[in-house]
């Protein structure tokens, strides 16, 4: 539709301003067109798979719809969403996830700060670093459940370490599920951070190390003062992946691992649309709990922009 | 990550003169220590970075032992046999599941590269009035949770008659993959010279041919990490194919095997051996392919 009607002349450049005119414009038509023509498929996946979906979870959160009839309630059910004390115990394990954060990202510095002394074979330790990257957490979470079992190997290192009397059955309690949860949300979570930073450091001009270097500063020095300041924006990153994948992506661990037990031991946020809405048939609650958890990801998200801003300010 | 192999490797320098530790200029003896210093100090390095693979390679070989085992053997950690992969075999139907998650990685990506390319182009190369904010508002549904949508697309798909087909799935792999493969070709397209794109459409292409025979081509790094990326996170997924395919017959591998640990089979044995057979297909194109995976996860950067 495009080429039979174009003008092969123009680019030979003699034509006078005159008469380029028209053309240009309608160039410039047949550009516009172009541009919305190859934009619009991606945008009505967005609309009608994300867009339109979301607007309809706001309005079956406000309904008491169990999955076949919904009648309208309105914003209430929010204050009642809100008072139930089972929707602070899964905010509040979402909150302790959080803890894990300070290691799912200060553990990955280190290790890429180890990387990036670049010792021999430094690049098949960073290949198998990034290994677990390519496997579901789903198998991951398996093999996890087997080594937190009471005759996992957890358990008998404590073992043979002398420390016996700590052995316990880490899942079958409900806050020793949710740390065994998060030790394997920091393991699954090492391998993309290190390779931020590793990242990171590779885009650091090595004569202000030198500089550094020859100013006198020791190793540890450096690194806090000289390289740490200078990711700035890798450690920011990674921050919000990490949250990010805190607060949505956790489903497959909780699945395979606790099924969000013992109690609601390890029912996080996005475990417990799932669960109100699949297990329970309350389709209205858990779409209420989506939208709760969106809003938290919009949060995460402006904050993550308004960093960025100041930073800009700053003159970075 | 060629950036990373060409640096010069800081750690390599001498530190000591600048540590003020050692003698301005050097005597045999101090060198020597130096050296020393130095030699130990990799060592330690090269320990723990061994120390660190150790513990990130646990699982693999964790999975590799056990899948070789009777669920007795696996009781008393002691012999091997390979009579769980029959049981695997016989509960779980591994080659029906592998081909479902094949088909379904293939077509997805297939159209989540359709979109995401002629979008990035488009966002790119072809901007209109108002096509900045289409472009922010088609990434910023990047920040949407699969979990806050999944019921409404649930409902919605199922009217369609989609839930337990392919499609279903597909399409709902296709929304959420979307966003951050335009946000990445738009990137991509953006680094292609203005000039090309005209002297193209000046010789009489037009703007969708020199899409298709320009810039489609130049862009192959990007479309392979894009790739790469999606069938990683598509294979490895669980929730999606939990809700859409709970009919074993259109089942992928993960969810079945997800499937399997929830219900019946109590053989740790087998879903080893399951894991084993789910996880390869994943870490094999992670080997081939992880420059473009590591460069599809550090572009998030927007750099």
């Amino acid at each position: 539709m495009s080429v039979s009607e174009a003008t092969p002349a123009l680019a030979r450049g003699t034509s006078p301003g005159q008469r380029t005119r028209p053309r240009r414009s309608r160039l410039a038509r047949r550009r516009r067109r172009a541009g919305i023509l190859l934009s619009l498929p991606a945008v009505i996946v967005v609309v009608a798979l994300l867009g339109i979906p979301i607007g309809q979870a706001v309005y079956y959160s406000m309904t008491n719809w169990n999955g076949l009839t919904a009648q309208w309630i309105g914003p209430s059910t929010y204050s009642t969403a809100l008072s139930d004390p089972i929707f602070w115990r899964v905010l509040e394990n979402n909150g302790l996830l959080l803890l894990s954060i300070p290691f799912a990202i200060g553990i990955p510095l280190a290790i890429a700060a180890l990387l990036n002394e670049h010792v021999r074979g430094w690049r098949f330790f960073r290949s198998v670093y990034f290994l677990p990257t390519a496997v579901s957490w789903v198998v991951i979470g398996m093999v996890a459940v087997q080594f937190f079992a009471l005759n996992g190997l957890m358990n008998k290192f404590l073992g043979a370490v002398g420390l016996g009397s700590f052995q316990t059955d880490m899942l079958a309690g409900q806050r020793s599920a949710l740390i065994a949860l998060a030790i394997t949300f920091i393991w699954s979570m090492l391998g993309t951070n290190t390779i931020i930073f590793l990242t990171g450091m590779a885009t650091l001009d090595p004569t202000l190390l030198e500089a550094a270097r020859v100013d006198g500063l020791h190793r540890r020095q450096i690194f806090f003062r000289v390289t740490l300041p200078l990711l700035k924006r890798f450690v920011q990153f990674s921050f919000v992946i990490t949250v990010i994948s805190a607060f949505s992506a956790l489903f497959s661990l909780i699945f395979v691992m606790t099924n969000g037990g013992p109690g609601f031991g390890t029912t996080t946020l996005e475990f417990f649309v799932y669960q109100s809405a699949f297990s329970l048939g309350q389709f209205g609650t858990g779409a209420l709990y989506g939208i709760i958890l969106f809003v938290i990801m919009i949060v995460v998200g402006l904050v993550q922009l308004r960093l960025i801003r100041s930073e800009d300010g700053e003159g970075w | 990550m060629a950036a990373a192999d060409s640096l010069p490797a800081p750690g390599r320098a001498p530190d000591a003169p600048a540590s003020g530790r050692a003698p301005a200029s050097g005597h045999p003896p101090a060198k020597r220590a130096l050296r020393a210093r130095r030699r130990s100090r990799i060592g330690m390095i090269f320990l723990i970075m061994t120390a660190i693979a150790v513990v990130m390679l646990y699982p693999f070989w964790y999975i590799l032992n056990n899948a070789f085992r009777t669920q007795t053997q696996f009781e008393q950690q002691h012999g091997h046999s390979a009579l769980s992969w029959s049981q695997l075999f016989s509960e779980l139907p591994v080659g029906r599941e592998l081909l479902n998650s094949t088909l379904i990685c293939l077509a997805s990506i297939l159209l989540i590269l359709a979109v995401s390319t002629t979008a990035g182009f488009a966002f790119a190369k072809l901007r209109y009035r108002g096509s900045g904010i289409v472009f922010l508002a088609v990434v910023a549904a990047l920040m949407v949770p699969l979990q806050s949508i999944i019921i409404p697309e649930y409902v919605n798909l199922g009217k369609l008659g989609l839930i337990n087909t392919y499609l279903g799935a597909i399409l709902v792999y296709v929304a959420l993959g979307t966003p951050f493969a335009t946000f990445l070709m738009a990137t991509y397209y953006r680094g292609i010279s203005d000039d090309l794109i005209e002297a193209a459409v000046m010789d009489g292409l037009g703007y969708e041919r020199t899409f298709l025979r320009i810039a489609l081509p130049l862009s192959w790094p990007a479309i392979a990490t894009v790739t790469v990326l999606q069938f990683i996170q598509i294979w490895d997924d669980l929730l999606v194919g939990l809700l859409f395919l709970q009919n074993p017959q259109q089942r992928t591998i993960t969810v079945g095997l997800a499937a399997l640990s929830a219900g019946r089979t109590s053989s740790i044995p087998v879903l080893m051996a399951g894991s084993f057979i789910s996880a390869v297909p994943a870490i094999v194109v992670y080997l081939i392919f992880q420059r473009y995976l590591v460069r599809g996860l550090t572009l998030g950067m927007g750099k």
